[in-house]
């Protein structure tokens, strides 16, 4: 369904989703403040631990199974926020100073240490491997810190005998239930919104949201430190209520326990998380006594066994037999409107892209050399050439600044220098790439959605039911009959549909260049018409400029105002259709006729 | 100062041979065992059980071998094959098997502390002071290392072919090379030779079933700095070893096992695909 | 050179594509022991994606692929090679960081035979011979594909498949690789399918040919002066 004019403002959540979400946490909190009378003194004590584990679990859970980002490391968290709680109240007593004391200073130390790893870890260019790496290392560092700190921390035997709170067991219970469930609620609101949902779009596709405008190393390191923070709260409940804070509550180890949790009870699922640390920890408490190895063999043989048959753990194991495919909720709908007309400023220069002196070395091989060519609003210009020519190179240097060799590179007037993607995207880029790149677990409708972000915010509670795109975006997606198709997840849609979607997305960005690399590739001739007609229109009435990457000549003639030929690395011709089509130089080109001078290697 | 000297040796080759497998293994496969603890702990017990068979001390480091091996066969087989497209989810099976292994070792010894023996005992006078000759010895254990398999990779066809695969697997699968079985020997291999590696170190530490994960971390770091060349692994152990030295002789023993993770981290932040073509 | 006239390679209704879209599309040819079949075509209509799925790197979606009168459509990519289909992709074909000496050792599947057969080879391309201990990623442009003609031809195949060999080549480097590939054909019976833009050397050398559009094969047939012409029509701008 569509509307045109302004954009309305978001409806907010209907009443069926706050019950949906209220239902559950009420029934949680009932649970909580009831249990203590009903279960035993040792399931009150093992549980209200269980609770602050699995707050950390939770954070564990949001950076792995929703950003992916693989991390051994909250543990670190968890110790520091156990040894921050530990070492002020052994140093000041207990007091509401103290406590307010140390409740800052557990905060401050794990956001200061969350951003410092953060910083270490999410870079552009970064390796997740190198990221999990540096999680490792976090808590190894930390324990050895804790070992050699003499009194002060207690080195191995830890610290013990500060007071705390003095609460009853029950109470302590309700305290930490309640904290669990109030740290799900709100991390579920949030992972719901359509803010959170940009953690999945992180996991599934890094560079494409390095495409549409966003700061991925920022968003990283922003969850790190939330997360981080969180963990080292859990860590301080956990010493408040048991008085002691001893280094394995920080270590490498507690960070793999953590890990096995939310892979055995289900990662990308904060139910998941939650259950397997309340079934690891409680079966811990229960069977580590009567079978003390064992207990671990058997976790050890079942986190291999879920690792390689079901990644999804218990939880997610469950959800697929019963058939909770992960949909939108029900009764998810999303009205399409137009998005407000964004004006141009009325010295907008023509050219948008200049490319001077371009090269490109790859150490003793030059792939590009001496490219040189303007682009203007309006113009559709298809860059040909044989394979090995370097037009997927080029395309590479006008998108990320750190690409090229040598050469200046403007986009929007605006010079690129060293800038990587995200803020070339600022400067009106728009790159489609050759394999439909889109986020695969997400809906069309998300999808779309995240692409707007650059120009809408995103709510951190609300999961829009509308969605504001452009009306070159619209267009795309109405004509290629995604409009029907916005709940449906985008790893199910045919190639063809992705490639649309993906347009869509670059167009959602309201580009001022769009970079095309190969975009008909595997379309039927149909879809290869309606793109044609696509992107003719775009050009003519938005005043668009388009390069497009492309080797089916015919389409390249049907839908070109200009053609670049690259060959070798250079530029050998540039002009109109008409000038290139019949060149002789493009004969021996493609098809070998006449003498060609031979490349250096 | 000749102390130092010949703990930064020592301490250099002990780190060599003890990364050397799991380099191997990174190289090929591109993946971290998170096993290779446990292949070493495997081979520390394999060497105690030598011990207590009364079989010739010098023994321990084959029989160390084939057990770490034959373990790595069938890891390979049934856990790493299939998780050939999840790098990430490769790692943590190999941790799970890291725990499983860890279990059974406890389950069969015990969780004691042992010891074994050094098959070379006493002092030997070298640079105006006594030093430990068995860890003297790991100096030539690991030269021995490093050029046997240097040997390997250069000097035979399995080698070519390995080197090949390391390269560009698809191609050397056009060229009939069966990158799978390479794949499979190489972690065979490689696990052994963590597991000699366990056994060589056993007489100068002590034998429990947690000994394996400190090792771990030191050679997974020093295998990611030096981005696959055995070469640079060398020169790593030497410069990250003997960092390692001078921190835990003139700062704290403590903080001074925390140098080569904290140097390698920074260093990798640096040139995150290592120093192999420095 | 004919000879059994039972195909060496029989292709049949074979689709084949990558990222839920089908790139090669029923496609069906055959190739006779010792005969040289030219696949021609512009760019991106799916040559090398054939190539690449005959030899086992792209899933088969539908079809057959029968070699030396077994069924080999899902065999894997080594095991092709060892049933002597030598294969030269169009990138990456050669090891940069390797020497010549070993990329050429790695042209066959043990290094027995090696002096014997790379004498013969270093007769077709005596530059190699000057470059044995040198990094294959040093030599020139056309050094580096006369290197990978060598290794292909060094393991004595029933069919070896070239992608692409003449791009950003010479006119003489050209002209030598056709000399050479001749030769060889006609003294050891090696059947070739090559997969090029260059008509002038494509035509040269093949017997037979067919052009791909947008993975379908729209004509074939024997190479004669007027198929030619017609061929030359397909691929105009």
């Amino acid at each position: 369904m569509l509307e045109t004019g302004e954009a309305a403002r978001p409806a907010g959540w209907g009443i069926g989703a706050w019950v949906r979400l209220a239902a559950p946490a009420l029934l949680a909190a009932c649970l909580v403040l009831a249990a203590p009378g009903v279960i035993g003194t040792y399931l009150v004590d093992i549980l209200v631990r269980a609770s602050f584990v699995a707050i950390a679990a939770i954070t564990v859970d949001i950076l792995w199974g929703y950003s992916g980002f693989l991390t051994f490391g909250q543990s670190a968290f968890f110790g520091l926020g156990a040894y921050g709680l530990a070492i002020v109240f052994t140093g000041f007593g207990f007091s509401p100073t103290s406590v307010a004391l140390a409740v800052t200073v557990v905060i401050l130390a794990s956001g200061a240490v969350a951003l410092f790893v953060g910083w270490l870890s999410f870079y552009p260019g970064a390796t997740p491997l190198y990221a999990s790496v540096i999680s490792l290392v976090l808590p190894i560092v930390l324990v050895q810190v804790l070992y050699s700190g003499g009194t002060f921390t207690g080195s191995s035997s830890g610290l013990v005998g500060f007071d705390s709170f003095d609460l009853a067991n029950e109470d302590w219970f309700r305290v930490a239930g309640l904290g669990l469930v109030a740290v799900a609620v709100v991390a579920k609101i949030y992972l719901s919104s359509d803010a959170g949902r940009i953690l999945s779009a992180l996991r599934d596709n890094e560079q494409r949201c390095a495409y549409l405008g966003l700061d991925t190393s920022l968003r990283r390191i922003l969850l790190l430190v939330v997360c981080g923070v969180v963990a080292g709260m859990a860590g301080f409940g956990y010493a408040a209520y048991g008085g002691i804070a001893a280094p394995e509550n920080a270590s490498f180890l507690f960070g793999t326990e953590l890990i096995v949790m939310v892979a055995l009870g289900g990662r990308g699922s904060l139910a998941g998380a939650v259950i397997g640390a309340l079934a690891i920890e409680v079966a811990s408490a229960f069977l580590s006594g009567s079978l003390p190895y064992v207990w671990e063999l058997i976790v050890g043989i079942v986190f291999i066994a879920v690792i390689l048959l079901l990644p999804g753990g218990l939880y997610g194991g469950v959800a697929h037999l019963v058939g909770l495919a992960r949909r939108a909720p029900a009764g998810r709908t999303t009205r399409l409107v137009q998005a407000p007309a964004r004006p141009r400023p009325p010295d907008a220069a023509d050219e948008v892209v200049r490319a001077t002196g371009v090269e490109k070395h790859f150490g003793s091989l030059t792939v590009l050399s001496g490219i040189n060519f303007t682009a203007r609003r309006g113009e559709l210009v298809s860059l040909v050439g044989p394979n090995g020519a370097g037009k997927t190179t080029l395309i590479r240097c006008l998108a990320d600044g750190r690409e090229r060799s040598a050469g200046e590179v403007q986009i929007g007037g605006h010079p690129i220098g060293r800038l990587a993607p995200d803020r070339i995207v600022a400067l009106g880029l728009g790159r489609k790439f050759q394999a439909a790149s889109v986020f695969e677990t997400l809906s069309v409708a998300d999808c779309l959605r995240i692409a707007r972000t650059r120009h809408e915010r995103p709510s951190w509670f609300r999961a829009s039911p509308v969605l504001a795109l452009p009306p070159a975006a619209r267009v795309v997606v109405e004509n290629a009959g995604l409009a029907e198709r916005l709940h449906e997840p985008a790893r199910l849609l045919s190639h063809g549909l992705k490639q649309a979607l993906e347009l869509a997305m670059v167009l959602a960005l309201e580009p001022e260049v769009v970079l095309l690399d190969e975009p008909t590739a595997g379309l039927t001739r149909v879809e290869r018409q309606r793109f044609g007609t696509i992107l003719t229109e775009l050009v003519r009435h938005d005043r668009l400029c388009v390069l497009i990457i492309e080797h089916d000549l015919d389409f390249v003639r049907e839908i070109s105002s200009r053609i670049i030929v690259l060959h070798q690395g250079r530029i050998a011709l540039d002009g109109t259709v008409a000038e290139v089509v019949d060149a002789p130089l493009v004969r021996e080109i493609y098809t070998g006729h006449g003498q060609m001078a031979e490349s250096p290697a | 100062m000749g102390t130092l000297l010949l703990d930064i040796l020592t301490t250099a080759a002990g780190l060599f041979i003890v990364s050397s497998g799991l380099l191997i293994v990174f190289g090929v496969m591109k993946i971290i065992n998170f096993a290779h603890g446990a292949f070493i702990t495997v081979g520390a017990y394999a060497a105690l059980v030598t011990y207590w068979l009364a079989v010739p001390l010098w023994l321990s480091p084959v029989i160390g071998f084939a057990a770490g091996a034959a373990l790595g066969a069938v890891t390979e087989g049934f856990i790493v094959r299939r998780l050939y497209r999840r790098p990430l989810d490769a790692i943590l099976a190999t941790w799970g098997l890291s725990i499983v292994l860890g279990q059974l070792v406890t389950l069969a010894f015990g969780r004691q502390v042992q010891f074994v023996p050094s098959p070379l005992a006493g002092t030997m006078a070298l640079l105006g002071g006594d030093y430990s000759r068995y860890r003297l010895a790991l100096v030539p254990a690991a030269l021995v290392i490093g050029v046997l398999f240097t040997a390997l990779l250069n000097g035979t066809r399995l080698g070519l072919n390995t080197r090949a695969v390391i390269l560009n697997e698809g191609l050397a699968q056009s060229l009939g090379i069966d990158s799978t079985r390479v794949r499979f020997i190489t972690f065979a291999i490689g696990s052994g030779l963590a597991a000699a590696a366990g056994a060589l170190i056993t007489p100068l530490a002590s034998v429990d079933p947690n000994m394996g994960i400190a090792w771990l971390t030191n050679a997974f770091m020093l295998v990611m700095v030096s981005g696959g060349s055995l070469l640079t692994l060398a020169v790593s152990c030497l410069v990250l070893g003997g960092l390692q030295v001078l921190a835990s002789t003139f700062i704290s023993p403590i903080l001074g096992g925390l140098t080569i993770a904290v140097v390698a981290a920074l260093a990798l932040r640096l040139r995150p695909a290592g120093f192999a073509r420095a | 050179m004919t000879g059994d006239p039972a195909p060496l390679l029989e292709v049949s209704g074979l689709s084949s594509g990558y990222g839920g879209s089908t790139v090669i599309r029923d496609v069906s040819f055959s190739v006779r022991r010792g005969e040289v079949l030219a696949l021609v075509g512009k760019n991106g209509m799916g040559k090398t994606s054939l190539l690449k799925t005959i030899m086992g790197f792209l899933p088969v979606e539908s079809g057959r692929v029968t070699f030396r009168g077994r069924d080999v459509t899902h065999l894997a990519p080594h095991a092709k090679r060892r049933q002597a289909l030598a294969y030269a992709p169009q990138e990456q074909a050669l090891f940069q960081d390797l020497t010549v000496r070993e990329n050429l050792r790695l042209g066959l599947l043990s290094d027995g035979a090696f002096e014997a057969r790379f004498a013969q080879v270093a007769e077709a391309f005596p530059i190699l011979a000057k470059r044995l201990g040198q990094r294959a990623g040093t030599l020139s442009g056309g050094e580096q594909k006369m290197l990978i003609v060598a290794r292909g031809l060094m393991a004595e195949p029933l069919l070896f498949m070239l992608d692409e060999v003449t791009e950003g080549l010479q006119p003489s480097v050209i002209d030598r690789l056709a000399e050479v590939l001749a030769s060889r054909r006609r003294r050891d019976g090696i059947a070739l399918l090559i997969v090029e833009q260059h008509l002038p050397f494509a035509l040269g050398i093949a017997d037979r040919y067919a052009v791909l559009k947008r993975g379908e094969i729209i004509a074939s047939g024997p190479v004669t002066a007027d198929a030619a012409r017609g061929i030359e029509e397909h691929m105009q701008i």
